[in-house]
């Protein structure tokens, strides 16, 4: 394909997260990618990789490439052996297109990131993004068994295989996952799955700010006994308010299982919870519902809809597991001296915890701040994954370089000699 | 005389200045005391390391990779020495950097459910250590009581429980490495979820020790399920138990372990240290084990034997006791040892292929068997479709040894065909170097050696391992 054909020579994409082209080409085959690749790697080109764009503001200091590479419409299953429990899809498929087709077969790709009705699952690897119950399942790392990837010179790699163990040759899939495009484009992508749980359902245990530490003690109480929660998320109580209209700390307490265990974990909640903490029960169709509208709490540079005068950002922080409530605590500590909407909510057991927050640039900029070195003093890790292209610019949005960093820029120069993929979109300006 | 002998046998520069970095009493040099160091689980190829080394920190690792560097030694890692592939054999003469010194447990943390250990800490002994408080370490190599974690590490091992919890890359949370040119670094010092930049942890787990030494482990523990119970299952025709265990999955169940054996496996285990009087004429049986909340696993554990009734189970039982599903899994878990009673040698291979394929797979193993005139065992894991086929030679009869390796090969054969790979837990090695262009191209093992050569830039760690390189194929062909 010529790119000049695809090209409409115009801005398609808003600037304001920056990542965008002057044009934008949709392949619609592992060809095309392999041919645009080619062309644009011999010509010094540079491509901004993209599914449907729900991340244009995760990272990136250049506001404009020479291409912008959409993969939403290289999309769909390629193959699912239901009995194998492992299915291959092309990198466009949103996470609902999938999870949707799965569930037929009473399977599901175990990972629920944000967003699922817009994000692609090329996407959701690419920013290794993940949700609530990565408590339970893990996180892409975990799930991906094989890809096929397109390097920038246009040949095809694969990665893995279609087994659910393997460990012929380096694990390259690990690369991949959460490289932010910059290794090569993903084009198919093999997982394994899950049995959709026989039951599920979700208790909610909100308390007041001041009693925090009653939840914590709870909270050990839990993770010490044999309960096993599919997922344990601390909420604060700005988000707990919007989701729930309990301006209180909430714990999410979610059980998958068959219905007799998921019962007598609910029992053991009930028995053992502090007593100053309100509880409700939710039924399978309930917490779906309220994980529903949990995942599309994070902003999205799909959507822009807030005031010209405010700004939107998300930051990432990594923990360790009971952390998680020092960090939720420093977050309303920084809200009563800060103009900025800040809702929080972090995964007690594996330790990532999400900050959004929303308000003027200057309470924005100055909380992100604060947080970060905040969370240096707990030698956490944190990444602003969203952010409008022109903050970027001012605030690094990656976490300190690595004393190892040189490996990083190795394996870039190995893998992408020229550049040519997502250039300073990822960590150190990779 | 003393004194002649000692002015005769000038003692080497480089055993002294590797004596020099970690004790007199750490260093082997002798022939007669690097002849147990020529080769690790895979025995059929042997070669002599120059020395072997028993650091006692990653100071003492750190200095003699860089002594080794300086001086452009080649040099590699061990642990246990129980890997199956040859990946702590010396092919090039290496000095042996030996973890078995750096063997404690250094910290463990049960509110955030993690441990530290040095590398030559063994599997099991991490589980014995916080078993008191209710937790484990999910990773159960068969090895598991001798092999080292820091050897699991490179391996990226698995073991009977990983169907459920995954195997080592799924329970490592941050490493300490040396990297070949002596360089420490820590990746994920505190064990945190996503540290930023490429995954190297999982890069270098199951990277065969060929990116750096690790010298520090963060791995991930678990706390106890409430209960478990186990289901053995015996069957006259392996087709069947293979449905069963297709239709055990597509139930919904995920079974903590789901363990196969065929007729030769039996018997071997049963002539082996702890028969538990499985008969002997049937054709297959299955060890199956559900964990959990205990109020969930009997209806689970009655699909399963419903499953077994519908595929024409002779007999289906669940273990009694703690001491009787005990007795099934140590007859399990050293069934590879046990061929030794049926057979003077026997090769271990490790296949996976998708699920379903199974009883084709077992099929086109049987016909191999047949056309090499040679006994071929099989105890797997058939959960997670990783086959163990274990070959059974002599190799004080002529040829034989070759027959076995053949055959072996000719079982990743027919796993690749299906879409399979040739290894699911035991590694590359310099075992199936060949077998790797049966499943990635030209280009893909390039992509490959190109990560590796940043890390090791000169080749000096472990080389000649994984990769297939024309050069490097030949001189293998020709040792053996
Ligand atoms: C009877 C038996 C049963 C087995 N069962 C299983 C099983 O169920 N599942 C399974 O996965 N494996 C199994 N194995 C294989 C073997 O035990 C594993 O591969 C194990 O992880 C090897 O550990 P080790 O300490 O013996 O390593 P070694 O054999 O000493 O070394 C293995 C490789 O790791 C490298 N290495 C060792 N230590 C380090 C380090 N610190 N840093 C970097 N590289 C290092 C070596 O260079 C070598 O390439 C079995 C082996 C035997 C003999």
């Amino acid at each position: 394909m010529e790119l000049k054909e695809v090209s409409g020579g115009q801005l398609v994409l808003s600037k304001k997260y920056g990542n965008t082209g002057l044009s934008v080409v949709t392949p619609k085959s592992e060809e095309e990618i392999q041919q645009i690749l080619c062309t644009a790697n011999e010509e010094g080109k540079k491509i901004s990789v993209m599914g449907r764009g729900t991340k244009r503001g995760y990272g990136g200091v250049k506001e404009e490439y020479d291409l912008v590479l959409s993969l939403a419409n290289y999309k769909g299953i390629v193959e699912h052996t239901v009995g194998d429990m492992t299915v291959t899809a092309r990198p466009g498929t949103t996470i609902a297109e999938l999870q949707g087709y799965l569930k037929k077969h009473d399977q599901m790709v175990s990972i629920d990131p944000s967003w699922p009705e817009e994000a692609t699952i090329g996407g959701v690897i690419a920013a290794n993004e993940s949700g609530p119950k990565r408590l339970k399942y893990g996180a892409a790392r975990d799930l991906v068994i094989g890809l096929r990837v397109v390097y920038a010179d246009g040949s095809v790699i694969r990665t893995g295989g279609k087994v659910v163990k393997n460990v012929a040759g380096y694990d390259m899939n690990k690369l991949f996952i959460g490289s932010m495009g910059t290794l090569g484009v993903i084009s198919e992508i093999t997982m394994k799955l899950r049995p959709l749980p026989k039951f599920e359902s979700l208790v909610l245990l909100s308390i007041d700010e001041d009693r925090l530490e009653e939840l914590k003690a709870f909270t050990v109480k839990l993770q010490g006994s044999m309960i096993e929660p599919a997922s344990l998320e601390l909420v604060n109580p700005a988000l707990s308010k919007k989701l729930l209209d309990r301006e209180e700390y909430t714990l999410l307490i979610a059980f998958e299982d068959v219905e007799r265990a998921v019962r007598y974990q609910e029992e053991w909640v009930a028995a053992n919870k502090p007593d100053a903490a309100i509880l409700s029960n939710l039924s399978s169709d309930e917490s779906r519902e309220f994980w529903k509208g949990f995942s599309v709490i994070q902003p999205n540079a799909l959507k822009e809809n807030e005031p010209a005068d405010h700004v939107q950002a998300t930051v990432k922080i990594s923990s360790r597991n009971i952390q998680v409530f020092d960090i939720l605590e420093e977050v309303r500590l920084l809200k009563q001296v800060n103009k900025a909407e800040l809702d929080a909510h972090g995964g007690l057991g594996h330790g990532v915890s999400f900050v959004i927050l929303k308000g003027p640039e200057e309470a924005v900029t100055s909380t992100i701040a604060s947080l970060r070195d905040f969370v240096r003093t707990k030698q956490g890790f944190t990444t602003i994954k969203h952010l409008p292209f022109e903050l970027r610019k001012k605030i690094d949005t990656w976490h300190d370089k690595p004393s190892y960093f040189f490996l990083f820029e190795g394996i870039k120069r190995k893998v992408d000699p020229k550049n040519t993929l997502n250039h300073k979109r990822f960590i150190g300006g990779i | 005389m003393f004194f002649t002998k000692k002015k005769k046998t000038p003692r080497d520069p480089t055993i002294e200045h590797l004596a020099d970095i970690v004790g007199k009493k750490s260093i082997l040099y002798k022939k007669e005391d690097l002849l147990s160091y020529d080769c690790d689980g895979f025995t059929i190829h042997k070669a002599i390391p120059k020395a072997v080394v028993f650091p006692k920190d990653t100071a003492e690792v750190a200095a003699v990779v860089k002594y080794c560097s300086a001086h452009k030694m080649p040099f590699l890692a061990r642990g246990a020495g129980t890997g199956l592939s040859g990946g702590a054999i010396p092919l090039n003469g290496e000095v042996i950097i030996s973890l078995v010194k750096m063997k404690n447990l250094l910290s463990v943390d049960f509110e955030n459910r993690q441990a530290v250990v040095q590398p030559g800490f063994v599997n099991l002994k991490l589980t014995n250590s916080i078993a008191d408080k209710g937790y484990y370490y999910a990773p159960d190599p068969s090895s598991q009581y001798v092999c080292t974690i820091g050897g699991n590490v490179a391996e990226n091992a698995g073991g009977a429980h990983c169907l459920k919890y995954g195997v080592t890359t799924n329970h490592i949370l941050g490493l300490e490495v040396v990297l070949p040119d002596g360089e420490i670094i820590e990746i994920s010092e505190n064990g945190l979820p996503d540290a930023p930049g490429y995954d190297l942890l999982g890069l270098l787990t199951g990277s065969e020790g060929t990116l750096g030494i690790v010298t520090k482990i963060t791995v991930r523990i678990l706390k106890n399920p409430e209960g478990k119970q186990t289901v053995l299952a015996y069957f006259d025709d392996v087709e069947n138990g293979s449905q069963a265990v297709s239709d055990i999955i597509s139930a919904g169940i995920v079974p903590a372990a789901l363990e196969m054996m065929d007729k030769t496996a039996i018997e071997g285990v049963e002539a082996g240290t702890y028969p538990v009087g499985h008969p002997d004429d049937i054709e297959a049986l299955l060890l199956i084990e559900v964990d959990g909340i205990i109020t969930g696993i009997a209806e689970q554990i009655e699909e399963i034997m419903n499953v077994c009734r519908r595929w024409n189970v002779r007999e289906v039982k669940v273990a009694e006791s703690e001491e009787e599903r005990g007795r099934w899994w140590a007859n399990r878990k050293t069934g590879f040892g046990a061929m030794g009673a049926i057979s003077p040698d026997y090769l271990v291979q490790d296949g996976v292929i998708p699920r379903s394929k199974l009883p084709e797979v077992l099929r086109n193993i049987r016909k191999i068997s047949e056309e090499s005139e040679l006994r071929i065992a099989n105890i797997f894991h058939a959960g997670d479709g990783n086959l163990h086929p274990l070959i059974l030679f002599d190799s004080r009869k002529p040829g034989e040894t070759e027959k076995a390796l053949k055959a072996g090969s000719d079982c990743l054969k027919a796993c690749a065909d299906v879409g399979g790979s040739i290894t699911g837990e035991h590694g590359v090695g310099i075992e199936k170097i060949e077998e790797m262009r049966f499943i990635f191209t030209e280009e893909e093992l390039e992509a490959q050696t190109n990560v590796r050569d940043v890390f090791n830039p000169d080749g000096l760690l472990n080389s000649g391992k994984l990769f297939p390189t024309p050069s490097r194929c030949m001189d293998v062909k020709k040792v053996m």
